[in-house]
């Protein structure tokens, strides 16, 4: 143990910690930007600096460790001058629209300002002045609002191994972007928004859906909403509840009030994509053929292969992803129920998501869903229609496609979705009715977690990965044969869904972990905690998909893949 | 001078001779110091490399002399190219590397043909099978720094990073890396040689506003008239800048010695001298050299980014005639941040000369600024 | 080894082609792995790669405090009367970029300058004029 003094209160920390952290621990928030828990420290924003008994020059706190009898002072006169010149020298150089800016009131840079009562800014001369980037389906680039913290791009770069966007120019003319001038839309970005959670200012933000959506509910369609499983363990968090709060009968109750005719649930559509990615498994299993199986619940891992993995595409599941699922479900099988053409119909999905977005365009699902709200946009459309979300009644999704299983439900964080599969395939390939379901071992946050089990002498492998640096290792391991797995969990997004790139912010380690018991605790209260045993579920396959994995659920349920060139 | 006498590999046989430890143990007794301008010891430099266990180790050869006014290694490397190179391999064999590389700013390539040739000879005489690669930089002053020099010999953007670790511990990719300046290494062998070998020696690089301008070898505590008037100036000298990070001082006689000029606020680095005369305006060179280094900033931490830019920006406005007093205040409070605040040498230093100009030649800046 | 190393690759595509293209940056990625994002990354960070194709003679006026003691800023005039271009540009013809740049190590020789790498020192009108015409020729 290290003991130091951080504004003259006696404070301890581990050899290796940094200032930064170790203040946190004891209730001193010290302003940072360019600080990522998830990232290498960088120590380039310097808003982090505190002064050092003794050291002439003041220090980077998020990556300065402790030493024995250190003298820290967070908040001198020095410090605090030196904090507020690097604010305005930030906003000196931003467009500070701050009114009409995505991120107001959620945005870092404007607390900051805020906290630090910046009334004025001493600079002045040029600004860099970008073209605001609209191409992409997902997200919106503004690098007029970008204060070079970098954390997009090294998550891009570092953990996602995408690299669509790198740090370009020197000096004053930095600039993250992708190269050659290229847009977004024509850059290797797979849409996972991982970069827009990342970002402390505007400059990165979801591409917003809600105008099409509120024209959709003034219009004289029927209006049908369908919510992914993680959306209930973070929508509360718009509104202020704690992380971790399931809000799922108060935001079923608020889309009705919205204006949806219908609110369906994904969690139906994710139990049905166990049973078909479970058929799946099991055949290629007993036949040993396209080993390893690779789950395809995320489209942003999906562009990624097709991107860079192309050869090795067949260890995709075939089986699309809940949200489309559901989609070409209630455009058929529901529009024939209601007596609906499929385009009086319209669909919202309410996603995690910014690849969502990018989904529902891909040509293969046109048609299908309308437009993608993200957990945010949902948060922003119900506070402008006033529906008053923290004092609403409970209610329950509408039938027929709002039935599911606790299975289901933990597809929303890393992990779920291989769990609900082996609980399937095990049952399957047992022939019984297995008590033990619960695979803890996968349930953590490492990003790469392994399952083994047995069945007649047969042993299973299986894999859970998150982030697309994960994936990319796994896939160069397919590549040369050397992958040891049977069945592989894919997720872009730290955490899974509910860290995916449309989530309330701050999207941390800590609120993932809340948020992930949210939906554990929803799974183990659930007296239904097998896909196959979704009532609603069968009795769909007995009256309109047929078999599991039959040719009907073939065509409504499965889809392919393409190569795509990147750059 | 001592820097040009040749060594002929003499001290590479000695030190193959005396073995690890006894070059480190000559090297520490004989005091040679970095010439980059921290002067850090260098056997403990060394020492740190060869503590650090690791199968891969590497050298690598500063050459990339980017502060402006310093042109010694250039001498160095046209005069005595041989005489590195045994630094070279004398370094590289004491801490156990294979690799060395010389990192010579894309400015200086015409060099390179030159060093290429004496690296092949030195390396067919003495038979060691230190491989020695010249990796010629882009353009790119921040890359003096060791940690952007190693960030550029990975093929990265040259980007200075946060030490510790320092390189003689994790330095090119992850690997103990021992980082010399051209004149350190120079000198090894000299020092390793000669008995006589003088450590107190520096090279002053001399020009500006001078007709004699040129590498003077003196030793450190040499007075500044002495040299200056070596150089022969055409007008009274007004003042002297030690290069651009060095910060500038009215023209009188001190001894050059760190502290001395540290008494200036200013720091003597590597030996640095432009002269000034009383024909030219502080407020130009301050204009010029703030361009330089918002040119310079790698763009990596914000002081130093935007702050260099917005320094330039002060000074045009003082330059046009409609800056105020309150201005000059504004640039001196921002200097002082960068220099406080900044994340590697280069932004520490960038302002060096601005503090020091506000202080000595303030009425210079003022005398451009309105009334009010 | 040294010929692996990207500074190297693009240092020799700067000299080959006087400037790096997008098509010669995704064949170095595909040649090294390295990620396109990245090698553009590097080639717009240092000071003499170009991204944009450059006139045949590259002349970099060198912009220290010393050669700007000793007259850098004439050598730039008398370069703008002959080519008509500032620092930054190319003259309509091809045949000329000109640049700025930082200190050369000729500071005992300036005002200087390279042309094509190669150094030029105690520069005024007359050499200048000379140089640019034999460019020419």
């Amino acid at each position: 143990m290290i003991s130091l003094k951080i504004n003259n209160i006696d404070v301890k920390g581990k050899e290796g910690d940094m200032i930064l952290d170790v203040a946190k621990r004891y209730g001193i928030d010290i302003p940072h930007f360019c600080k990522n828990d998830r990232l290498e420290r960088i120590g380039a924003c310097r808003i982090c600096v505190v002064e050092a008994k003794g050291q002439q020059k003041l220090i980077a706190s998020c990556c300065t460790p402790i030493r024995e009898g250190m003298e820290i002072n967070t908040h001198s006169r020095r410090v605090m001058e030196a904090r507020r010149t690097n604010m305005e020298l930030l906003l000196a150089n931003h467009d500070l629209n701050c009114v009409t800016c995505k991120k107001n009131l959620s945005c870092k840079l404007q607390r900051y300002a805020e906290e630090m009562m910046i009334d004025e800014i001493t600079f002045s001369g040029d600004k860099r002045l970008y073209e605001v980037d609209h191409s992409s389906i997902s997200i919106r680039r503004d690098n007029n609002k970008c204060i070079l913290c970098g954390q997009c791009t090294r998550i891009c770069n570092d953990i996602q191994t995408v690299n669509a966007i790198g740090i370009q120019n020197r000096g004053f003319h930095n600039k993250i972007a992708p190269p050659f001038g290229m847009n977004m839309h024509e850059s290797a970005c797979v849409n996972c928004g991982q970069c827009v959670i990342a970002c402390p200012t505007g400059a990165l933000t979801e591409k917003s859906d809600i105008q099409g959506v509120i024209d959709a509910l003034r219009s004289d369609k029927f209006l049908i909403a369908q919510t992914a499983p993680s959306i209930r363990a973070t929508l509360g968090e718009c509104f202020g509840m704690p992380p971790g709060t399931p809000v799922t009968g108060k935001m079923v109750t608020a889309l009705r009030e919205a204006g949806f005719d219908k609110v369906f649930d994904t969690d139906l559509a994710a139990d049905i994509c166990i049973i078909e990615e479970a058929t799946e498994f099991i055949k290629r299993f007993k036949e040993n053929k396209d080993l390893p199986l690779i789950t395809t619940c995320c489209p942003a891992w999906i562009k990624f292969g097709e991107q860079f993995f192309f050869e090795e595409l067949h260890h995709m599941s075939s089986c699309r992803s809940p949200q489309a699922i559901m989609a070409s479900l209630i455009k058929t099988y529901y529009a024939e129920k209601i007596g609906k053409k499929p385009e009086d119909i319209v669909l919202v999905d309410i996603m995690p998501c910014t690849a969502k977005k990018f989904e529902i365009k891909r040509p293969e699902f046109t048609g299908e869903a309308d437009f993608v709200l993200t957990t945010v946009e949902l948060g922003k459309l119900f506070k402008l229609l006033n529906v008053d979300f923290i004092n609403l009644e409970e209610s329950d999704f509408d039938n027929p496609l709002g039935e599911s299983t606790g299975a289901a439900a933990i597809f929303g964080h890393t992990g779920g979705v291989m769990e609900a599969a082996l609980r399937t395939a095990a049952d399957w390939l047992t022939g019984e009715d297995l008590k033990e379901i619960d695979y803890k071992k996968i349930r953590s946050m490492d990003t790469l977690k392994e399952a083994e089990l047995t069945i007649g002498g047969k042993q299973i492998k299986a894999c859970v990965v998150h982030t697309l640096g994960e994936a990319r290792r796994l896939l160069e391991q397919i590549r040369q044969g050397t992958c040891p797995y049977h069945f592989i969990e894919i997720m872009a997004c730290y955490g899974g869904c509910i860290g995916g790139g449309g989530q309330p912010l701050p999207t941390d380690k800590e609120r993932l972990i809340k948020r992930t018991k949210a939906l554990i605790d929803e799974d183990e209260h659930k007296d239904i905690r097998k896909s196959h045993h979704n009532k609603s579920a069968i009795k769909l396959y007995k009256e309109y998909l047929g078999d599991f994995g039959g040719k009907k659920a073939h065509k409504l349920l499965h889809t392919e893949y393409y190569k795509r060139d990147y750059v | 001078m001592q820097i040009l006498r040749k060594t002929e590999l003499k001290a590479y046989k000695k030190a193959k001779k005396i073995g690890q430890k006894g070059v480190i143990e000559i090297l520490s007794k004989k005091g040679l110091v970095g010439r980059g301008g921290a002067a850090f010891p260098t056997a403990r430099k060394w020492q740190f490399a060869i503590d650090t266990k690791s199968d891969t180790k590497y050298v690598i050869c500063n050459a990339d002399e980017g502060e402006p006014g310093t042109f010694k290694d250039h001498l160095v490397l046209e005069k005595v190219p041989e005489n590195v190179i045994e630094g070279i391999i004398i370094a590289a064999e004491t801490i156990a590397a294979k690799q060395a590389y010389i990192y010579l700013r894309g400015e200086y390539e015409y060099l390179k043909p030159k060093i290429q040739k004496a690296i092949s000879s030195v390396l067919k005489r003495s038979g060691s099978k230190v491989k020695i690669d010249i990796v010629v930089g882009a353009g790119a002053y921040v890359c003096g720094d060791e940690t952007a020099i190693i960030k550029s010999i990975e093929g990265y953007r040259g980007q200075a990073y946060l030490k510790p670790p320092f390189p003689p511990v994790e330095g090119l990719w992850g690997k103990p890396t021992v980082i010399n300046n051209v004149g350190t290494l120079a000198n090894v062998p000299q020092a390793i040689l000669f008995d006589d070998w003088d450590p107190h020696l520096r090279l002053f690089s001399l020009s500006g506003d001078v007709t004699k301008p040129g590498i003077y070898e003196f030793p450190m505590g040499v007075s500044l008239k002495k040299l200056i008037e070596l150089g022969k100036p055409k007008n009274p000298v007004k003042a002297v800048y030690f290069g651009c990070f060095g910060g500038c001082m009215p023209y009188k006689e001190i001894l050059l010695t760190p502290e001395n000029v540290c008494g200036q606020n200013c720091v003597i680095g590597a030996g640095t001298i432009i002269v000034v005369d009383n024909t030219h305006s502080i407020v130009d060179m301050a204009e010029t050299i703030a361009k330089f280094y918002a040119f310079e900033s790698c763009g990596k931490c914000t002081p130093c980014r935007e702050g260099s830019k917005r320094c330039l920006d002060l000074i045009a406005k003082i330059q046009s005639g409609k800056a105020t007093k309150q201005d000059c205040d504004t640039l001196l409070d921002l200097a002082l941040h960068i220099h406080e605040t900044s994340l590697c040498g280069l932004g520490q230093t960038a302002t060096n000369h601005l503090i020091t100009a506000l202080k000595y030649f303030r009425e210079e800046f003022e005398q451009k600024c309105k009334l009010h | 080894m040294v010929q692996d190393l990207l500074l190297p690759i693009l240092k020799h595509e700067q000299k080959k082609s006087g400037y790096i293209s997008e098509a010669a940056i995704k064949r170095i990625s595909i040649q090294t792995g390295i990620p396109v994002s990245r090698i553009f990354g590097v080639a717009t960070f240092y000071s003499m790669f170009h991204t944009k194709p450059q006139g045949k003679n590259m002349i970099e006026v060198c912009h220290g405090p010393s050669c700007h003691l000793n007259g850098s800023f004439n050598v730039l005039k008398s370069l703008y009367k002959s080519l008509k271009i500032k620092p930054g540009e190319t003259t309509k013809d091809k045949k000329f970029s000109l640049h700025t740049c930082s200190c050369i190590g000729c500071c005992d020789k300036g005002p200087a300058m390279l042309l094509n790498g190669k150094q030029y020192t105690l520069l005024d009108e007359t050499k200048l004029k000379a140089i640019i015409k034999k460019c020419r020729s």
